[in-house]
């Protein structure tokens, strides 16, 4: 019976506005909003991806970047494998806060979670405030992974998401994760168990239909 | 399948109680009990709650569920509701097979208020029978999105059409019509729920032991024999808090019973937002009939109405005001004492 996992949290977590609404659209829905709501709490996406054979569930939470919201952000940290911590690289602002938000993350989560670094609206060139060195020095500075980002385009979003699920994977392989703890956001089971027990959210890379709510 | 729900315990058992008499907001009398009673699709089930579908349902088994594994110690009140919008009458927004669940629960259970509103899209499959209460098929739920309720405004917009509206800090507005399947008295919870949340009650003591005298969804309206003939129709309908006290039962689940307001807090937000709303209702309510899906950016300032009390804190175990402290100290407890943000395992 092939296994299948999912990765219970994916966070998608920085300072509002930067398009973090805009990737988790991208990715599950292939599509792009330019004028999203601001998140408060907690808004979830997911989708199923294949890596090394494997049906692996990602389910993502998008988090609101505002500070106002910002103390509850902090508490759904837990359990969580993963983090997509994203700047706007036409904002210096988004980029000058990133210790932040990373010391945040790193607080309040898993001390293995993988982190990847985003930098986000790769398409406005011109507007360009940020340039890819410095997200790359910041990254390889603090362990992250790095790639530069569109929703607009969707330029490297399944790239980031499933570059992050790998590592993840990887970590798993090489035993860094405790998969019988759940605290680490992973579980793995049955195909079957895994897409059932599961059936909320689990788009299979497309979303229900209706669209409500 | 529908995963495991955490077993809750009941955590007042073999405790000694002591009933507290107070004087409480009015809430509209529970008449609907009256018709209700022959509704109840009890077979065996003790909690009427469950019985209607408003507690242990679908919504809450997706949100305790072992992928999100949320607040799992927490009762979620929860019904299932179809989108309208207003035209002339209201109209549905979606095709039929696709309506919402709604639901409020608190991230930590000891929270004498609700203080999270889960929301979550239902596909129904083709031809079924769209029953929130134990259906045959379960339906395809998938959670979007929790708000903390603090940001969150809840009204009952009207209560012939059992609808209700919905409003969040950013001004998303969402008009939310009970699902015809619901009997009316789940209409009566949600009545009754946005009228907590807005007034809060005169309590906020969590003592386990006292006996609290107000319960969304009253445990005894049927016997655990299932009989359901509890009359209440000699209940002065002026009265409902004594309704309510003989409609109390030592049910298990009472994290929604336990629905007590920091009144000096709750007060103050409850007249403020009240005020600003009915300023802003009447344009509001001229708005397009995209109204319940895109965000109105206007006025913003009713914002600073979300203020919140003490107890609607994510994070109840920091610092509180020595009259909080007294009453959280009554009932820590190993069952009440969650670690902090502690809603995982």
């Amino acid at each position: 019976c092939p296994l299948s996992m999912f990765f219970r949290k994916v966070f998608l977590n920085s300072f509002s506005g930067v398009g973090k609404s805009c990737l988790l659209l991208q990715f599950t829905d292939k599509r792009f909003q330019p004028v999203h709501d601001l998140t408060i709490g907690v808004e979830f996406g997911a989708r199923m991806i294949t890596i090394d054979g494997k049906q692996i569930k990602l389910q993502i939470w998008d988090t609101a970047g505002q500070e106002s919201f910002r103390s509850i952000t902090r508490s759904y940290y837990r359990g969580a494998a993963g983090a997509l911590l994203v700047y706007d690289i036409t904002r210096r602002d988004t980029f000058n806060h990133l210790t932040t938000w990373l010391e945040d993350a790193r607080q309040h989560s898993n001390s293995n979670m993988v982190i990847m670094l985003i930098g986000n609206k790769s398409d406005l060139e011109s507007r360009r405030e940020v340039k890819k060195e410095e997200g790359e020095a910041f990254a390889r500075e603090h362990g992250l992974i790095f790639m530069e980002t569109s929703a607009k385009t969707a330029s490297n979003v399944e790239e980031a998401f499933i570059n992050t699920a790998k590592e993840i994977y990887e970590k798993i392989q090489e035993g860094v994760f405790d998969i019988n703890n759940e605290a680490n956001g992973i579980k793995i089971g049955p195909q079957h168990a895994a897409t059932n027990a599961t059936h909320a959210g689990s788009q299979g890379g497309q979303q229900a239909g209706g669209g409500c709510c | 399948m529908l995963s495991s729900v955490p077993h809750r315990k009941p955590w007042w058992k073999s405790k000694k109680t002591v009933k507290v008499t107070r004087s409480y907001p009015t809430f509209p009398p529970l008449n609907a009990w009256e018709e209700c009673r022959g509704l109840l699709p009890v077979d065996g089930e003790l909690n009427p709650g469950v019985g209607f579908g408003v507690e242990d349902g679908l919504l809450c088994q997706v949100v305790h569920s072992p992928e999100f594994n949320l607040f799992p110690n927490s009762v979620v009140f929860e019904s299932n509701f179809v989108q309208v919008r207003r035209g002339r009458n209201w109209i549905d927004i979606y095709k039929a097979s696709n309506t919402m669940a709604l639901g409020v629960t608190s991230s930590v259970p000891c929270l004498p208020l609700p203080n999270i509103l889960l929301m979550a899209s239902v596909k129904w499959y083709q031809g079924q029978s769209q029953t929130w209460n134990k259906p045959s098929t379960i339906p395809n739920i998938i959670l979007k999105r929790i708000l903390p309720l603090k940001f969150v405004e809840l009204q009952v917009c009207d209560h012939l059409q059992r609808i209700l509206r919905l409003r969040t800090v950013t001004e998303k507005i969402y008009y939310l019509k009970l699902h015809p399947d619901h009997p009316e008295i789940v209409f009566h919870f949600w009545t009754r729920l946005v009228q907590i949340l807005q007034k809060g009650l005169s309590i906020t003591t969590k003592d386990p032991r006292i006996l609290f005298t107000h319960c969304l969804v009253p445990k005894n309206c049927c016997s655990p024999s299932g009989d359901s003939q509890v009359s209440y129709k000699n209940l002065p309908a002026s009265q409902p808090s004594d309704s309510l006290i003989q409609l109390m039962a030592k049910g298990e689940r009472e994290a929604l019973s336990q629905i007590f307001a920091d009144l000096h807090q709750k007060n103050q937000f409850s007249s403020q937002s009240s005020k600003k709303t009915e300023t802003n209702k009447d344009t509001s309510e001229k708005e397009t009939p995209c109204e319940d899906c895109i965000p109105c950016t206007r006025d913003l300032s009713w914002r600073d109405s979300f203020t919140f009390g003490e107890w609607e804190r994510e994070n109840p175990s920091g610092l509180q005001p020595l009259s909080l402290l007294s009453t959280l100290a009554a009932c820590t407890g190993p069952q009440l004492a969650p670690p902090i943000g502690g809603f995982d395992p």
